[in-house]
């Protein structure tokens, strides 16, 4: 039982990572119809420069923000240097974001050195609890509860607000969005710093867990976010968490049990997701 | 099938080919010949990249797979075994069934989805083979990778040159008779208008993953003729880093051209080359991606017909500019 409880806690923690990931890949899909090949190259710069700050300020807190704001700065880049030229063009807007992926993971080794890093939960955060017989992580908790809230400000904002629905009105109809006077090329930018800055969250979140970076990781995790997002449903919010938690828990009870094949599991999932509901476990946009 | 058509690029093709065939008798130079080589295989490589992309429009991130299972499949079977043409054959039919019903399966299940699917689909399935051959130590060394023996007949330069250049010669033929024929034309056009030809009546995802199938075929014929030239095996046979090749090889060449990957696969080999060699002059080169990567970019936005689509499209208008003029002429007179 007790095994089971701290398997479970592992899993939700990993899913609420990926979820981070998924969420902006997700979100500029859902949104934009663009399919982000250098998504993990934002995790990835996320992790680093979060690390970065935290050995620089010895303040978390100050590195989660630095993290995001090199998520929001690449964004922005990105969107305009990348993004921009090949909107409407599926074909060529996987090829150059992958090609952008290269660029990112191999400017990080430029700028941070090739070797991995250690990275370590700010030590308020290390430790854990003990409920009964069960040992809870810390940060294990502070992921799970910061994935959640994300998912909550995320939701309410997209749903409840006015930026929300000229997000979504804007997806449907261009051209009359733009003719109320609104700047729908400006409001798709910001969407793409918004996923960017997501992703970089993520990435400075998985630092302390993983306990090394590397600059292949981005990578790594951008297969389990792609993952996520098609067992999902591509472009669905809600889906994407679920999928999120699902791949994360069936990974945490593999590595377990059987640790060889927790990549081959994930594969699975998608592909038995892709034979009987290829549109994702959840539909629509939201 | 359509009685074939003698036309004039045959013979340029033939002629250059020739050429190359003679290189090995004259100039014996152990580097360029083995350059060469390397210039053949992925040119093999590219070649089947892009009979997905450009013949198609299908994005695979995954085609390092295909010429991994290649080179495991031989250097496998034949380290296990003796080094004979035997079993280097069997190991060669072994990667082309394996090669074939992974494609298949791929195709399967995503051809009929947006194109996202079968990149996502083919990357993730390329990360589930690296992860494979690193992890299971005991028939593919992990990591560390293993040198085999090869049959005597390739232990010659000369020979594995001409080997590899024949099969090149062969496959393009090949390949280019494919996409000429009545079924090439049908992916073409479904690459230009997909609806279009499903609503004419054609199954399109027959065609999609016959293309995917084939290609991948073609992929490992090129991962065996690697493992031929290099007499060692290990993990980075299924890196992203041999997909990104192909893609750069394609891109730059010119896409759908079919001959621009061949041109492409030479420009990138000679730049991995002697990028390799100034690593000792200055660290940033040890970093080569990087560069690779924005000329890829830049190619994608500026430069997206490469090479020899960009040559063919400035014959084609002015061909058609003389051909306008000599119409006004002919009203004028």
């Amino acid at each position: 039982m007790d095994l089971l409880l701290s398997l479970t806690v592992n899993g939700l923690a990993t899913g609420m990572l990926i979820f981070l990931l998924a969420a902006g890949l997700t979100l500029i899909f859902g949104l934009m119809d663009v399919l982000n090949f250098a998504h993990g190259g934002l995790f990835a710069w996320g992790a680093y420069s979060g690390v970065w700050v935290y050995d620089l300020t010895g303040n978390f807190f100050v590195a989660i923000i630095g993290a995001i704001v090199t998520g929001l700065l690449l964004g922005l880049l990105t969107e305009y240097l990348i993004i921009r030229p090949v909107y409407g063009n599926h074909v060529q807007q996987i090829l150059i974001t992958l090609g952008f992926m290269i660029v990112l993971s191999e400017m990080l080794k430029v700028v941070f050195g090739p070797d991995q890093k250690a990275a370590q939960p700010p030590a308020f955060m290390d430790g854990s609890f003990m409920v009964g017989d069960v040992i809870l992580i810390k940060y294990r908790l502070f992921i799970i509860l910061v994935g959640a809230l994300v998912y909550a400000i995320t939701f309410y904002i997209l749903r409840k607000t006015k930026i929300g629905l000229i997000v979504r009105a804007g997806v449907m109809d261009k051209e009359m969005v733009q003719s109320l006077g609104i700047n729908i090329r400006l409001v798709f930018m910001l969407v793409f710093m918004v996923g960017s800055a997501l992703a970089a969250l993520g990435g400075v979140l998985l630092a302390p867990y993983s306990g090394v970076i590397y600059a292949e990781m981005g990578m790594e995790f951008a297969i389990l976010a792609f993952i996520v997002v098609v067992i999902g449903g591509m472009g669905s919010f809600t889906g994407s968490l679920f999928a999120a938690i699902l791949v994360g828990l069936a990974q945490s009870f593999m590595a377990y049990y059987y640790s060889d094949l927790s990549l081959a599991v994930n594969m699975l999932l998608m592909v038995s997701v892709l034979v009987f509901r290829p549109q994702g476990l959840f539909t629509g946009k939201g | 099938m359509r009685p074939l058509k003698w036309e004039r690029s045959t013979g340029i093709y033939l002629l250059v080919f020739s050429f190359f065939l003679l290189v090995p008798f004259f100039y014996d130079n152990r580097t360029i010949l083995f350059l060469m080589t390397q210039i053949f295989i992925f040119g093999i490589f590219a070649m089947s990249y892009d009979l997905l992309l450009g013949f198609t429009g299908i994005v695979s991130f995954g085609h390092a797979m295909f010429f991994g299972i290649g080179a495991y499949s031989v250097s496998v079977i034949i380290d296990r075994n003796e080094p004979t043409m035997g079993y280097l054959l069997l190991g060669t039919i072994v990667g082309i069934v394996i090669a074939g019903v992974v494609s298949l399966l791929a195709g399967l299940l995503t051809l009929r989805l947006k194109s996202h699917f079968y990149a996502m689909l083919t990357l993730a399935l390329a990360g589930l083979f690296l992860v494979l051959a690193e992890k299971w130590r005991g028939v593919t060394g992990g990591n560390d990778g293993f040198t085999m023996q090869i049959p005597e007949f390739f232990k010659d330069r000369g020979h594995l040159y001409l080997t590899c250049l024949v099969s090149l010669i062969v496959l393009f033929f090949l390949v280019r008779r494919f996409t000429q024929s009545p079924t090439g034309r049908v992916v073409m056009a479904i690459r230009e208008n997909e609806q279009r030809v499903e609503s004419i009546g054609f199954s399109i995802m027959f065609y999609k993953v016959a293309v995917s199938v084939i290609s991948g075929i073609v992929a490992s014929i090129a991962g065996v003729l690697y493992i031929l030239s290099l007499r060692f095996v290990d993990t980075s046979v299924f890196a992203t880093d041999v997909t990104l090749d192909a893609l750069l090889m394609t891109i730059i060449g010119g896409v759908g051209t079919l001959v621009g990957p061949l041109i492409g696969a030479g420009l990138i080999e000679v730049a991995h080359h002697y990028l390799s060699e100034l690593a000792s002059v200055h660290w940033i080169f040890e970093r080569w991606l990087i560069l690779f990567g924005i000329v890829y970019i830049l190619a994608v936005i500026f430069f997206p017909r490469g090479i020899v689509g960009s040559l063919q499209y400035m014959w084609a208008k002015r061909s058609a500019k003389k051909k306008s003029s000599s119409k006004e002429k002919d009203l004028a007179s």
